[in-house]
């Protein structure tokens, strides 16, 4: 039955959120913003035009004229439909065909047809314009797109400086918003910001001091020089680095079926040193796309092409490897679009571009120069693929030089020791070899049985050859006991005898069951009666002609009865173990007897149907041997390759040269892993391969021919042949002609930096982009960049020391009206800080964030089970113990098909593809995450204790203002610390009498974390105080 | 069954503080209200159905159920007496040409569904569907299933395959089918996410971005509730800190939070407040929701749950309980599909695992008068070959990947049940009739769910994109 539907709750209704705001908000409510909601009148160009082209003009615009109507015409919005209704009636929006198509179904199918409806505001803006008269200025009507525009650099009036173009251009528009500045932030909340931007961390309680101090005497010399300060930091890079890791689709695995590990992490250090040292943006951007070609490249131009080696590669068994190269090279293509041109080219993969002007064509002229590099995918086997493609070797750092040159001179210095040591024993090798051919008695001395004992009550037959078969039940576990009359000879060893017989199940040696009739000895014991005095006897080691795997013999004497010897893969044989004893024992066979227990408690009948004990008094150097070398010494003269293969076996009880060997080894092992670390970059073939047009995208399908070019549309685009390598398209991007590489790349930082690109869709900046906030604001800032020789360090030192950046965020009524979204800046940017960010920030409010950096990926703390993917080769999550524990998120790992969770919470991405904007959500798993997470908590109690060992007074409300201060930087008022303080009461309270709890509160879980506190009470409730400072909304804004 | 409330009233208001609209950041909302703001930009509209709904909806849930790594379909739900006939014989070339498969590269010999008591098929309820014996209790259930037998794909490797069947799109960077339905109807409990994904075995091999919110905003990403650990990840406090102390922190943080709302004014705070409630809530709520215990002696037998066990049975009992609980789509991942050898065997075990639990699930939503108001969808990423992989022995040859035709079902709320629509050749290799595209299958799933699926669409690098890209047919032939 059907029944009604909810309307969908997730328009933007502004007004619906507001209402909800006003229940929990006593500040502003629709009451007052009914007052204050002044209307002003509708700006074609901001306004209206947008909102055509946006919902109206792709269907009906410059390329589409469906219905013969182009909505982006004056004549025809103004004229007639062809149905003979006007369009637009100016004045009379209610009889205008525009407004009624977009309202009313019953006028006609509802527009548009391929998309959603307008928004209730959107139609009441559309009503507006026509009702005032519908301006449509004629400059607007006509030229090139904005964006495709050379940038000119705009006028400024002779009084502004470099350092003040931004608020002139900002200021400028305030009030044509009806918008007034607000003033500037209290320093330490300025201090703070600048920091969160530029780093990514918080500033130091001192650094806060020191700060506010000198911009109380100093003019604003003291902001300039705390933003160099931070701009120098080392942390500039790592914070910087991970927008630009987003576009690069920087990930540690190859993503799809068992997404392996790979190694790529030296591109991501390569950024991070490129961003510190300032690198003129344009070399950066040449270098990611063809360093390679440069001549002589050096190791970090290759390094850098690793930028396009980020693509996601399927090694799964049944991978068509042309069809993975296409899609690889297909997103080389796209994102090279979209993060150095802000354009939608992959638009034009299955037809000419729809709103912008690229043809088809255009597409796979750009397709050509990412075509010339080998499959990365290579068959290994049968139906394994593998992850192929060129790598190169790091160059080794002066440490690992060092580490290997001290490695290789201790390596001569033990072998010269060894020939040493050898030319000293050969004498006592002499002896041995001696001792070992006299062999005047047996190798096993038969001895008496007395008495044999079973736990088990089974049948018990003693048979002349001195072994025991057991018949009848078979119990699951048992102790067999036999007790031996010794020989008048010191004993040196005790063999038990795993024997088989055709009365067994499967004749053996066990009893259990036919099929598997396996023996396992836990536990061997023996030990010496003399009268009621009984003595244990150590065995010193164990040999065995066979053990199962991870059931070695040496288990049997290990005390444990859970491990033991066991046989299985071997049925149907006898087999047998030997111990040695760790003294030889001579025994009187008046007095004494000799007591061996074989304890078998797996199980399951595993136990032995006819075992058999002896006793040796031979060497113990001779019973160890293998039994082929034993038998040489019967042989009467020893050649000289006897000789040498019992030397060797005598070398391996020569104390002296078995350390020596160990060593050796272990050095060995250690120069193995001292190769060098690889990563991958981009590598033309020696012959390039000829590009096709794809015909419906599809690469089984060519259609002509092409050469490499970059689109003709667009300024200094190719207009002829070329050279066609990816050199030649990294000079056009990073040409003067081409406008932009530095309007894309300003804009982003904008975004960054303020929050809200000066163009919103920070991905296009094609005809269906949001026009720019403040156009000439950004072509000044793409043109200073340029005129700065590319110097981003200098743009975003103009950000940040801008008035409008140091802006409180105070927000008024009358922006929640005029400028919700803060475009127009009369307020601070306030937003919440991306994921590895807020881990960053609470690693360094604790006290825990180690500044080690580069290197290979991390893996700190994370639930388990979160890597489980199908297929071969899976990785594992090892959880740090040591600093790597704790070191920015940047250096975290990056596994495509599990992503670090706290990071996906906080709107991180997959990173398969190339992402230009992450989102900002907030929800009750990021409330969860900050709370719970191990992680966090480590941080929580990091911080108590760093709260009661650092602030400089015992006092509860100083160290509750020391504690806010590490989180926000400012200081707390009054009911704050009031707040704060109460919490603390309650838990004290609450943990009163509750040793159980405040141990759990306080245990520690890794070694490298190290408490200064003594009072595990206190901790345990500063402990909550802690975790609920690190949940604050203000600790996780800029 | 429950009737919504047709204006944005309280419920909805609250929905937005949380699994549903309030989870998106305040400004990205603004950003397209259009009131002095430029209308919507880079991947930030929220929502976009439109104030009424495209037209009335025929269910509100979905209980999608994946079979990764493909069953077999042709031992299943589609028999080919012909192939069984010629069984061992050469797969005739121009069929095996044409084709794109994984692993078979020589031209491979037929293979036919066993003629056994065990593998045969029975033509089930008053609509005599012909349905495997291997899935005894889904025979029971017959009158409710609608096979597609003619559905196709259009690629043949797992990963790929699972991103283009689950998200239209066969690599990253797409939002799932869950992730769009969230966006477009959102979830109708306010202490819940609209999309719950549940696993048993190892995560598929498209990982979590099959069921990721791709350009989406991030809160309508599929939310993976955990058998073993925390059901919901940090869900648990940490050891040491009661429910009492657990309070006091979030009151605190709440309190602190309430006076920077009242300095700052940012609308963002007031959002966090209320996410903080939430989660103290679910603390609650996701525990209760997980127990199975609670649940009858019956039910337990019907399902073959057992509490406290990582199972396929436990899961399908548990998306019960998430659609009574107002979850709007429910994911189900089951491990172990894929047959490169002992294709019959394997298909055998498989079956037996999600026969019970799958038929108890349908009989328990109709009995629950939910099934009107659920789909509940079998699926895969793919079907397999009529042909015989690794060997000719019956016993041991496997099944390689087939994109080209698979059947896959729906029962529930708007379908016709009972039937089976689209027919393969006698072979099973290629459709003889009525092929349903992946597109077409989505097209039909948000149909159902009230969304024109040409008008679900969000704008991201200056293209509105949709689940279905540019096709997508409703299949209105299996719509009651």
């Amino acid at each position: 039955m059907p029944y009604p539907i909810t309307p969908p709750l997730i328009r933007g209704t502004f007004l619906v959120t507001l209402c909800f705001f006003g229940t929990l908000w006593g500040r502003i409510t629709m009451a007052q913003v009914d007052v204050v909601s002044e209307r002003r009148s509708v700006d074609f160009s901001e306004q209206i035009q947008p909102l055509l082209r946006r919902h109206c003009q792709r269907c009906h615009g410059e390329k589409h004229d469906e219905g013969g109507l182009r909505l982006n015409q004056r004549d025809d919005v103004i004229g007639e439909a062809d149905s003979g209704s006007p369009v637009v009636v100016p004045g009379h929006a209610g009889k205008s065909l525009l407004i009624s198509r977009v309202i009313d179904a019953d006028a006609g199918e509802l527009m548009p047809l391929d998309g959603e409806p307008l928004s209730q505001q959107e139609v009441d803006l559309l009503r507006r314009w026509i009702d005032e008269g519908a301006t449509w200025p004629e400059t607007k009507s006509k030229g090139k797109h904005w964006a495709y525009e050379v940038i000119k650099r705009p006028e400024v009036p002779a009084h502004v400086t470099t350092g003040t173009v931004i608020d002139y251009f900002i200021d400028q528009r305030l009030e044509t918003h009806g918008l007034v500045a607000n003033p500037r932030m209290q320093p330490a909340s300025v201090a703070r910001r600048a920091s969160l931007a530029l780093i990514g961390l918080p500033p130091t309680p001192s650094d806060v001091e020191q700060f506010v101090t000198n911009s109380n005497s100093a003019s604003g010399q003291a902001y300039l020089s705390l933003v160099d300060r931070l701009l120098a930091s080392p942390r500039y890079g790592e914070r910087w680095a991970v927008p630009w890791l987003d576009l690069a689709r920087y990930a540690d695995s190859n993503g799809f079926q068992a997404d392996q590990i790979r190694d790529n992490w030296a591109y991501r250090d390569w950024v991070i040193r490129a961003f510190n040292q300032d690198m003129p943006f344009d070399e950066f951007v040449t270098d990611q796309l063809a360093g390679d070609l440069r001549p002589n490249a050096t190791s970090d131009q290759r390094i850098a092409t690793g930028f396009h080696r980020m693509t996601t590669c399927n090694v799964e068994a049944g991978v068509h490897p042309e069809a993975n190269r296409v899609n690889q090279v297909v997103d080389r293509v796209n994102t090279t679009a979209t993060v150095f041109l802000g354009t939608t080219l992959e638009c034009a993969q299955c037809h000419d571009h729809k709103y912008d002007p690229f043809s088809q064509k255009d597409y796979y002229r750009f397709f050509a120069y990412f075509n010339n590099t080998p499959l990365e995918v290579k068959q290994t086997a049968g139906v394994t693929w593998d992850f192929y493609g060129p790598k190169m070797d790091l160059p080794l750092d002066h440490n690992q030089k060092q580490k290997i040159d001290d490695r290789n001179a201790e390596l001569k210095r033990l072998s010269v020791k060894r020939e040493q040591l050898a030319r000293e024993s050969e004498s006592q090798f002499e002896d041995w070899l001696t001792r070992l051919s006299d062999q005047g008695s047996p190798l096993w001395e038969p001895v008496t049985l007395v008495d044999f004992q079973t736990s088990g009550n089974e049948n018990v037959s003693l048979q002349p050859d001195g072994s025991v078969l057991l018949t009848g039940k078979v119990p699951p576990t048992v102790d067999h006991t036999f007790v031996l009359q010794p020989p008048a000879k010191p004993i040196t060893a005790i063999r038990v005898e795993l024997l088989t017989d055709d009365a067994i199940p499967g004749s053996g040696p066990g009893r259990g069951e036919a099929a598997r009739p396996n023996v396992i000895l836990s536990e061997v014991t023996c030990e010496v009666m003399s009268g009621e005095e009984k003595n244990k006897v150590a065995f010193s080691a164990a040999v065995a002609d066979y053990s199962q795997a991870n059931w070695d013999v040496a288990r049997a004497i290990d005390g444990d009865r859970k491990t033991g010897w066991a046989i299985g893969g071997q049925f149907g044989k006898p087999h047998w173990a030997v111990f040695l004893l760790a003294e030889p024992l001579l025994l009187d066979p008046e007095s004494q007897s000799l007591k061996v227990s074989l304890g078998q408690y797996f199980g399951s009948g595993r136990v032995a149907g006819k075992p058999r004990v002896s006793a040796s008094t031979q060497s113990a150097d001779l019973l160890r041997l293998p039994e082929v070398l034993r038998r040489m010494f019967k042989g009467k003269k020893l050649s000289a390759q006897q000789r040498k293969k019992l030397r060797t076996e005598f070398e391996k009880i020569d104390k002296r040269l078995v350390e020596l060997d160990k060593s050796v080894a272990q050095l060995e092992k250690e120069l193995k892993k001292l190769v060098p670390e690889t990563t991958l970059v981009m590598q033309e073939m020696e012959s390039p391969r000829e590009t096709f047009v794809m015909l419906r995208g599809d690469y089984e399908s060519p259609g002509d021919a092409v050469e490499a070019m970059t689109p003709g549309a667009l300024p200094g685009g190719s207009t002829d042949a070329s050279t066609g390598d990816r050199m030649e398209l990294a000079r056009w991007l990073t040409s003067a002609e081409n406008p932009l590489l530095a309007r894309v790349t300003v804009n982003r930082w904008w975004a960054e930096i303020f929050g809200l690109g000066l163009v919103p869709t920070l991905e296009d900046f094609g005809t269906q982009s949001d026009a720019p906030s403040h156009p000439e604001l950004l072509d000044w800032l793409a043109s200073e960049l340029i005129e700065s020789g590319w110097s981003m360090k200098h743009i975003h030192q103009l950000m940040v020391t801008s008035d409008a950046f140091q802006r409180s965020a105070e927000l008024s009524k009358v922006m929640v009206v005029n400028d919700p979204v803060n475009r127009y800046l009369a307020r601070g940017p306030r937003f919440r800080l991306p994921a590895e960010m807020i881990r960053d920030n609470a690693l360094a409010i604790s006290g825990l964030l180690s500044e080690k950096m580069y290197g290979p990926p991390i893996m700190p703390y994370q639930p388990d089970k979160i890597w489980r993917s199908v297929g071969r080769n899976q990785p594992k999550w090892v959880a740090a113990k040591d600093e790597n524990r704790f070191r920015r998120g940047a250096y975290v790992v990056w596994k495509r098909a599990a992503p670090y969770p706290s990071f996906i919470n906080f709107d991180a991405p997959d990173r398969g593809t190339c992402t230009v904007s992450r989102g900002r959500s907030n929800t009750p798993l990021q409330a969860l995450t900050l709370l719970n997470d191990p992680a966090y908590v480590e941080m929580a109690l990091a911080l108590a204790d760093r709260v009661i060992s650092e602030s400089p007074s015992t006092d509860d409300r100083e160290r509750v203002r020391y504690a806010v201060k590490l989180a926000v930087s400012r200081d707390a008022k009054e009911h704050e610390v009031g707040i704060l303080v109460g919490l603390l009461s309650g838990e004290r309270a609450e943990l009163k009498n509750q040793p159980q709890m405040v141990k759990a509160r306080t245990t520690i879980t890794v070694p490298t974390l190290k408490l200064r506190s003594s009072d595990m009470q206190e901790l345990a409730a500063w402990f909550a105080v802690a975790n609920a400072i690190l949940n604050l909304d203000e600790t996780m804004n800029q | 069954m429950n009737v919504l409330p047709t204006s944005l009233g309280r419920r909805a208001l609250f929905q937005r503080a949380g699994f549903g609209l309030g989870g998106v950041a305040l400004t990205q909302l603004l950003r397209q209200s259009g009131a002095d703001s430029p209308v919507a930009s880079n991947g930030q509209q929220a929502g976009s159905v439109g104030h009424q709904p495209h037209f009335s909806a025929k269910i509100k849930n979905v209980i999608y159920l994946h079979m990764v790594g493909a069953p077999s379909h042709l031992d299943l739900f589609d028999l080919k007496p012909e192939l069984q006939k010629r069984s061992g014989e050469d797969c005739p070339k121009e069929l095996f040409e044409a084709g794109k498969f994984a692993f078979v590269r020589d031209l491979p010999t037929l293979l036919g569904t066993p003629d056994n008591a065990k593998h045969r098929f029975t033509r089930s309820g008053d609509s005599g569907l012909p349905i495997s014996n291997l899935l005894p209790n889904l025979q029971g259930v017959a009158d409710e299933l609608t096979l597609i037998k003619s559905l196709h794909t259009n690629e043949f490797n797992h990963g790929p395959a699972q991103m283009f069947m689950l998200s239209g799109f066969g690599q990253f960077g797409r939002p799932s089918v869950g992730s769009w339905v969230n966006y477009g109807l959102g979830s109708e409990n306010e202490n819940l996410p609209g999309f719950v994904v549940l696993i048993t075995g190892n995560v598929l091999g498209a990982g979590s971005p099959a069921w990721g919110s791709g350009f989406l905003p991030s809160v309508y990403q599929g939310v993976e509730f955990r058998s073993q650990g925390d059901p919901v990840l940090f869900l648990s406090n940490p050891k040491g800190i009661e429910p009492s102390s657990r309070k006091r922190i979030i009151d605190t943080v709440n309190a602190m939070n309430q006076a920077q709302l009242a300095d700052v004014g940012d609308p963002e705070i007031a959002t966090r407040i209320s996410q903080y409630e939430l989660a103290y809530r679910m603390q609650t709520s996701v525990p209760e929701l997980m127990d199975i215990s609670s649940e009858s002696k019956a039910v337990h037998e019907s399902y073959g749950t057992q509490p406290g066990k990582n199972s396929f049975a436990n899961n399908c009992l548990l998306a019960r309980r998430l659609v009574e609980r107002g979850v709007r789509f429910v994911q189900l991942f089951d491990q172990g599909w894929d047959s490169h050898n002992s294709v019959f065997s394997n298909v055998a075990n498989k079956a037996k695992q999600v026969d019970q639990p799958v038929a108890a699930l349908i009989r328990d939503l109709r009995q629950r008068g939910l099934l009107d108001s659920t789909l509940v969808v079998w699926s895969s990423e793919f079907g397999r070959t009529p042909f015989a992989q690794g060997t000719k022995k019956v016993d041991k040859a496997g099944r390689d990947h087939h994109k080209d035709a698979f059947t896959v079902w729906v029962a529930g709320g708007g379908t016709k049940g009972g039937m089976s629509f689209g027919e393969t050749d006698d072979l099973g290799y290629t459709i003889a009739e009525n092929p349903v595209h992946v597109h077409d299958f989505n097209a039909t799933l948000l149909h159902l769910m009230g969304i024109n699926h040409e008008r679900l669409t969000f704008r991201y690098q200056g293209r509105q994109y949709r689940l279905t890209d540019v096709e997508g047919n409703v299949v209105q032939q299996i719509l009651s």
